[in-house]
């Protein structure tokens, strides 16, 4: 239990951190959001809208930076993130819900699969080492992991895409289509999630498979391995309950981390596949200085990847009862 | 959003061009010619680097600039034809005067337009829609209430305009650019700044049905007002984040309009089908813009020199693949322009390319060349500073040749390249040496060179200057501008236009090198009525108002 609250007494003070960094940082560029505006539409708007903008944006506000803060600390808590500036006049929350669940499903599910995947590989190569599947599989994961994955989703649309004309490459589903809860339309989208979806995967998939192989083959060697096997247990568990049960304990924080940064998502492959989720959003939250828009993200973000933490941190003080007692 | 991924595009084109399939024209437009009524579907293609946020609010420049409202949904007054040294066309006014010295406009609204629920439009929808954005200048982008003083209305359908001076030049931003809204929505709004407007009720010959992130589909108004318009049936505008997949859906025949920058265009797009077209109007000259504030700059002879020095055809063929032909120093921009072109000044400067010329006009000012062959006087060398923005692969291209030939006569100019934002806040408020940038121009040449040189357009070094960033302040040439605003006599306006080249050629307040234009690209497989430059009824980009509404009006399937 000491050891919950200490970590959620970590927790919330990280979150503190991030929150006041989340509300200076942006206020440091260069610039300002009307300016960005203008650089968005370089040359197509006259120099006359940059007074209309900085009304429209309240950018000449006259609260001293405290009170805006203060204002902010109160707004996030009561999850009011106001008004996009680069969406203008749409609300931050409507557009973080437009992309956050083409990334969720993108990302994420890519992320899930590229674990289970890559530690099930992983397990099997280190436990039937100098096998068929550990010759094979780690040099080549080390050479898909080491590609960059936007060019490998140029590769796909280039292959699959233009030459084969086997799977859409562009957008998150077909642009005519209608979206609704049915067969067609989802369908439809899983189409376009494949080409990303793959890219991701076999560039992420080696990192896990490598970590876990070498995870293992440290484990294998221990004592209490070598135990199990002189009393004549059988391999599968062996393998699973002795062996992978402990090399899974570092992968597991990985993962979790990972998966707190799903909700970043993948700026290339979004930009690439022209996919609409949230990381290529945020890219363009910071290049057009719109505050509201990039605070929303980054918190969104910031929360994730503590809250993973967190649970990979009590997870793992499950699995290994060493960790709870450590000072 | 034709240049801000532009760097991206060059990277990954060069990849994607080499196996682009050729596929003829697998559009999913069927144009069945002979019904009646609408038909076809439209598909257009141009990367505004972001989903839709199905606002369609035609005051907002966030809205505006994407060319999803203004146009095709909302209708201006008049329309101004950019490319027809401003030909005026009647809209939603069927006439207009000018009266009482240029000091009152009448316009005669339309009688028979209704919006798209049905209501009719009037001169009072019109009188509204001023007096709006007088009420929230936030509205007003184009400050046409600077120089308005009341706008009432008289009669039936007249709408009558009071200035506060003759400004007969904001006839273009008054008529052309504000779009009319109707007022039994209008007025109901608490606050219009923020309104998302995401079903808009217009005038115009589309309306949007349904809006996602991802797709914008319009279909045509029933109730429009010009019989037998428009001759398509649906248009789609897909938002595409990247220019790539734009440039893809362009060269495979699945979008049959396009408005962005596809380097290599021949390869890439042109010769994928023979029913790809393209063609680029010049609209803006991008300059080399010095600081007349900084010692050395504010020299007319090294400007001058400078002007001498650079060789402009090698900056449009190196940096923009000859796709934004070089630009002269009597700043106008040909051939759009061509009939505004001072010529006997031009030949009297002759500024050519001419690097002797540019040695000797230093050398004649005082100046003389150092060890290190970089000219100075005084102690003063001339060794500057130029902003550009990094992100535009070819203006960075293009600076290496200006800084190539600079450092060839003896100036040494060292470029920073710099993000967007950081780039306009040191235009703006002053904070550099040289830059490099371009006006936004307008239907007569007048515009671009008013941005360029009015004083009213400056603003100290610290402070915002709007358009005048170079810091020009000449009351000779502020009494030219305000003289041409009084005058509705084209023979007068020459007149002006003729001096006003001589400030430019004789002060050199920022030399011109190539030519913005507008980006443009078309199928003809399906569609006819193209924009092309036999037939140049309108400025033919996408994200240009209200001019893409002309265009869809002017198409109709094969």
């Amino acid at each position: 239990m000491r050891f919950v609250l200490r970590r959620a007494g970590f927790f919330l003070l990280t979150l503190w951190a991030a929150v006041t960094l989340n509300f200076f940082l942006p206020r440091m560029m260069p610039g300002n959001p009307a300016i960005a505006m203008m650089a968005k539409f370089r040359g197509r708007l006259s120099g006359q809208a940059l007074v209309a903008l900085e009304t429209i944006f309240g950018v000449n506000t006259h609260e001293s930076l405290l009170a805006q803060y203060v204002h902010y600390l109160g707004d996030i808590f009561s999850g009011n993130f106001g008004t996009s500036l680069f969406f203008f006049p749409s609300p931050v929350s409507q557009v973080v819900r437009s992309a956050i669940f083409w990334t969720l499903g993108l990302v994420g599910i890519t992320t899930i699969l590229a674990f289970l995947l890559g530690t099930g590989v992983g397990i099997v190569a280190a436990w039937r080492r100098g096998g068929l599947l550990d010759s094979v599989a780690p040099p080549v994961l080390v050479i898909t992991s080491a590609i960059p994955y936007f060019w490998v989703g140029m590769m796909f649309i280039m292959i699959f895409g233009l030459k084969l004309h086997w799977l859409p490459w562009s957008g998150g589903a077909d642009i005519a289509a209608t979206p609704g809860w049915n067969g067609a339309y989802l369908g439809n989208v899983l189409q376009h999630a494949v080409l990303p979806g793959l890219a991701l995967l076999i560039t992420t998939i080696g990192t896990w498979v490598l970590t876990m192989r070498n995870n293992m083959v440290t484990t294998l060697a221990e004592d209490y391995v070598r135990m199990a096997r002189a009393k004549g247990l059988p391999g599968r568990r062996i393998m699973l309950d002795y062996a992978a049960r402990n090399a899974i304990l570092p992968n597991l924080t990985g993962f979790a981390m990972s998966l707190g940064f799903v909700v970043g998502g993948a700026i290339l492959i979004e930009y690439v596949f022209n996919y609409p989720g949230v990381g290529y959003m945020l890219l363009q939250a910071v290049q057009n200085e719109d505050y509201p828009l990039m605070q929303a993200l980054f918190l969104l973000i910031t929360v994730a990847v503590l809250v993973a933490i967190l649970l990979a941190d009590i997870a793992t003080a499950v699995f290994d009862p060493r960790t709870r007692t450590a000072r | 959003m034709k240049r801000t991924t532009r760097a991206g595009a060059v990277l990954a084109s060069g990849l994607l061009a080499a196996t682009l399939a050729a596929c003829g024209s697998s559009s999913p437009s069927s144009g069945t010619g002979s019904a009646k009524g609408p038909s076809g579907t439209l598909v257009i293609s141009n990367a505004q680097g972001t989903q839709w946020n199905c606002s369609f609010n035609p005051f907002l420049p966030s809205v505006l600039n994407t060319g999803v409202t203004m146009g095709q949904v909302y209708e201006p007054l008049v329309f101004i034809n950019t490319l027809q040294s401003g030909k005026t066309t009647p809209w939603l006014a069927t006439a207009w005067a000018w009266g009482n010295n240029n000091k009152t406009l009448t316009f005669t609204i339309r009688n028979g337009v209704k919006f798209n629920d049905g209501t009719p439009m009037t001169a009072a929808d019109v009188v509204f829609t001023f007096n709006l954005m007088k009420k929230f200048s936030a509205l007003d982008i184009n400050s046409v209430w600077s120089v308005l003083s009341s706008v009432t209305q008289s009669g039936a359908s007249q709408v009558v305009m009071t200035f506060k001076a003759p400004s007969v030049p904001y006839f273009y931003y008054i008529g052309d650019q504000v779009p009319i809204v109707p007022e039994h929505i209008w007025s109901k709004l608490a606050n219009p700044v923020t309104y998302a407007d995401s079903s808009p009720v217009a005038t115009g010959a589309f309306m949007v049905k349904p809006c996602t992130p991802q797709n914008i589909t319009y279909v045509a108004n029933p109730h429009y007002w010009q019989p037998g318009e428009p001759k398509i049936a649906k248009v789609l505008y897909p938002a595409f984040t990247s220019n790539d997949p734009a440039n893809t859906y362009l060269a495979t025949g699945q979008a049959q309009w396009g408005s962005q920058f596809i380097p290599n265009i021949q390869n890439v797009y042109a010769s994928k089908s023979p029913d790809n077209h393209y063609w680029f109007a010049p609209i803006a000259n991008v300059s080399l813009i010095p600081n007349l504030t900084v010692p050395g700059l504010n020299n007319v002879a090294v400007r001058q020199a400078m002007a001498y020095a650079i060789d402009r055809n090698k900056v449009s063929q190196i940096g923009e693949y000859g796709e934004e032909p070089p630009a002269n120093q009597n700043a106008i921009v040909t051939p759009t322009f061509s009939s505004w072109m001072n010529g006997q000044a031009a030949g009297q400067y002759n500024y050519t390319y001419n690097p002797a010329k540019a040695e000797q006009i230093l050398t004649r000012a005082g100046y003389t060349k150092g060890s290190d062959g970089i000219f100075a006087k005084g102690g003063q060398r001339l060794s500057f500073s130029v902003i550009n923005i990094g992100g535009y692969s070819d203006w960075v291209a293009g600076m290496s040749v200006i800084q190539s030939d600079l450092k060839a006569v003896g100036i040494q100019i060292t470029p920073q390249n710099l993000a967007q934002n950081d780039f306009l806040a040191r235009l703006y408020a002053g904070s550099y040496q040289l830059a490099y940038n371009n006006q936004t121009g307008g239907p007569t040449p007048y515009y671009e060179f008013r941005q360029w040189l009015y004083s009213a357009n400056s603003a100290p070094i610290g402070k915002n200057a709007s358009t005048n960033w170079e810091r020009y302040i000449n009351p000779a040439t502020d009494a030219l501008l305000n003289q041409y605003a009084t005058t509705t006599d084209p023979a007068t306006q020459h007149h002006i236009m003729d001096q006003l080249q001589q400030v430019v050629l004789n002060d050199v307040p920022f030399i011109p090198m190539t030519q913005e234009v507008a980006w443009y690209q078309y199928n003809t497989g399906s569609f006819t009525g193209w924009v092309t430059q036999s037939n140049p009824y309108a400025l033919p980009g996408e994200y240009l108002y209200p001019d893409a509404g002309q265009l869809l009006l002017h198409l109709a399937p094969k």
